[in-house]
């Protein structure tokens, strides 16, 4: 393998992380974006997405044996609802009570519903690592010494369509533009009579579906998973929301995936034992040249 | 009235409560991790010691006058917590001994305690070799240490793998990074090259960088010092990436869930463990048949005959002890000698090491391990 392509894989690798990462960011900083809210329990949810998967996947292994494919489906969409049914629960319940309440209520009313996900995961599913069903058993695509496994271009694809349909959401239907009129400013969208109650519903659903189907990408392509598993992955993503510029969705997108690369590459060309220090090294240069993250978020005055 | 009534209701109470035959307790304390990633390995040290004690209670009276009882403990493998834990075990006088910790870090961490408090302490798998070294004399272990076990995994890389060039991959915990350095350091010695050796974070799932940077660099063995969730994390990952060396462990791989979450890549793994294959041994079948009985034979791990001798080593030396008091019975289990137990003859050195040094080698065949032979 030459220099050159261990770095192409190198980046590949990071490619298809930080496109998980990036389906956690769009969670976080769409809520960001509507109600100021740092989501901590989003990283909950999105792991939760993955034990969803593998419950319905048990669930229905018992029933009849399906096609790969169908069962995939049915996968992410128990996820994805469950998830997103999940987090607007979480909302009605813990945020919208603190609306009015000062911001740091909300925060740590956020942490504390992240501790209750996390435990109660642990005593559903148990302690222990479990093993994720594998679909694709290293499928792989070679050019020149350059491996892609079925499962890499598998996560690129899927997270790419997902990303697509959100941002053809936002820019192109009737709630989208209401998404983004409550994004502006909460009470004049009000008084043009949004219901707003209604879009931030909405907002969590979208965010927690998202991240459920990365859940599910992320069992499948790690193949065990843990009910702590989301607590990292979840600050990550949030980092590259920050990176990306919080409250901006393409950022986000953005943010998920340079994340992804550069913590990759550091850990293959400096050292592993550092990897989660350099994602937050990241984070802190970015944040000391741009504040506002790599696509600030414009505002029209 | 109601007055009268609760007066009687007294007296009738403490009438029972002297009537009844007063049976003293000692407590044997068991920490380890039973939630968390590692969980079976705290678990089975628990069951372990679960059958030990059933079945000196089960024989009458350990002492005239005192049953035996275990309290539970959970260090999460997190060594802050193992310092607590011993030192909720020190407060308490009714526990005259420990099984535990699990982790090295874990056990270091807590001997301090244990010494200060005169418990005696013997884990059944912490085989770093520092804690020994410290000059605990409440120290004691029935496994083999690392020192002993990484130049043998060394030693068997060398002589029966063939290998030249060694890359060496540890988790960065005083077991892994103990292991890995003593195996690095007895296969520079032997003469065959190292590539590089780097640490990786406990808990992390993503290990393509760095498996990556090893496939390009073509090492005919890695030799890996951690634990089981992200040993087969990294043979997987490194199956997918076509990384074609062998994969050497240490015992921290050496357990059924590494097969289970690693699956079919999983095959053609080596690793070494502190002792032979217990199922192999005549003095282990009465305990293999004891624990398939109550708890299922899948679920055995592999420090369960340690942990079950190390409860026996303490249950024995309270019965030559006679009395119930710390100081006591740390005297008796130093002056263990001989000790008839599942995986052998048991005798502690001047430090406290079991004076077993058999490393055996498994590879994993049709999701299982085989016993290659011992590594020497």
């Amino acid at each position: 393998m030459s220099p050159f392509e261990t770095f192409i894989q190198q980046l590949i690798n990071g490619l298809s992380i930080g496109m998980i990462y990036a389906l956690i960011a769009l969670g976080y900083t769409m809520v960001y974006g509507i109600i100021q809210l740092i989501n901590f329990a989003h990283g909950e949810i999105f792991i939760l997405g993955a034990f969803f998967a593998l419950f319905v996947f048990s669930f229905l292994g018992s029933f009849v044996p399906l096609n790969n494919i169908v069962t995939i489906i049915i996968m992410f969409a128990a996820a994805m609802a469950g998830c997103g049914l999940l987090g607007v629960i979480i909302e009605r319940v813990a945020y919208r009570p603190l609306r009015k309440a000062p911001r740091l209520a909300c925060l740590i009313t956020a942490i504390g519903v992240s501790f209750i996900l996390q435990n109660l995961m642990m005593i559903v599913w148990g302690p222990i690592d479990k093993s994720f069903p594998v679909f694709f058993k290293h499928v792989v695509f070679t050019v020149g010494a350059l491996r892609i496994t079925f499962m890499q271009g598998f996560i690129i694809i899927t997270s790419l369509l997902l990303m697509i349909s959100l941002h053809f959401f936002v820019r192109r239907t009737m709630l989208g533009k209401a998404l983004r009129a409550t994004s502006e400013d909460m009470v004049a969208a009000r008084l043009m009579g949004i219901n707003v109650d209604k879009v931030i519903s909405i907002c969590f659903l979208i965010g927690s579906a998202l991240a459920g189907a990365g859940g599910v990408m992320y069992g499948m392509y790690y193949t065990t998973i843990t009910f702590h598993d989301g607590y990292l992955v979840g600050i990550k993503a949030f980092t590259a929301a920050v990176i990306g510029g919080i409250g901006n969705v393409p950022g986000a997108m953005l943010g998920g995936v340079a994340l992804g690369m550069l913590e990759g590459l550091a850990a293959g060309y400096i050292s592993s034992a550092w990897k989660n220090v350099f994602a937050f090294l990241i984070l802190v240069l970015l944040l000391l040249c741009w504040p506002s993250g790599i696509l600030r978020k414009f505002r029209n005055e | 009235m109601k007055q009268k009534i609760l007066v009687v209701m007294c007296c009738i109470l403490t009438v029972i409560s002297f009537g009844a035959k007063k049976t003293g307790v000692i407590k044997i304390g068991c920490v380890g991790p039973i939630t968390g990633d590692q969980a079976s390995l705290g678990l089975d040290q628990f069951r372990a010691l679960q059958i030990a004690v059933d079945e000196a209670n089960a024989k009458g009276e350990i002492i005239p006058g005192y049953r035996l009882e275990i309290v539970s403990l959970d260090d999460q493998h997190n060594p802050t917590q193992a310092v607590a834990m011993a030192k909720r075990l020190a407060s308490d006088p009714a526990v005259v001994a420990v099984v535990g910790h699990v982790n090295s870090s874990c056990s270091l961490a807590a001997a301090a305690i244990y010494q200060n408090a005169r418990l005696t302490q013997i884990s059944p798998s912490s085989s770093n070799p520092e804690i020994s070294r410290k000059g605990y004399d409440t120290f004691f272990r029935t496994c083999a240490t690392d020192d002993i076990q990484a130049p043998q995994a060394a030693y068997f890389a060398f002589t029966q793998l063939k290998a030249q060039k060694v890359f060496i991959i540890d988790d960065k915990t005083t077991y892994g990074k103990g292991i890995a350095d003593e195996f690095e350091k007895e296969i520079r010695r032997l003469g065959a090259s190292v590539l590089g050796h780097e640490g990786i974070m406990q808990a992390d799932k993503d290990f393509t960088p760095l498996l990556t940077k090893i496939k390009a660099l073509e090492p005919d063995l890695i030799f890996f010092g951690g634990m089981y969730p992200e040993g087969a994390l990294l043979v997987r990952q490194s199956k997918a990436l076509g990384l074609s060396a062998t994969w050497l462990g240490g015992d921290g791989i050496y357990v059924s869930s590494f097969i289970d979450l690693a699956k079919e890549d999983a095959e053609g793994v080596y690793c070494t463990f502190i002792g032979a294959d217990v199922s192999t041994m005549a003095s282990a079948k009465n305990y293999l048949e004891t624990y398939a009985g109550r708890f299922g034979k899948q679920h055995m791990g592999p420090y369960s005959a340690y942990a079950y001798d190390a409860a026996n080593i303490i249950i024995d030396a309270i019965r030559r002890a006679g009395k119930s008091g710390r100081q006591a019975i740390l005297a008796h289990v130093r002056l263990t000698k001989n000790f008839p137990g599942v995986v052998g003859v048991t005798n502690f050195d001047q430090k406290g090491d079991s004076t077993i040094e058999l490393i055996g080698v498994f590879r994993v065949k049709n999701q299982a391990f085989d016993y290659v032979g011992p590594a020497k």
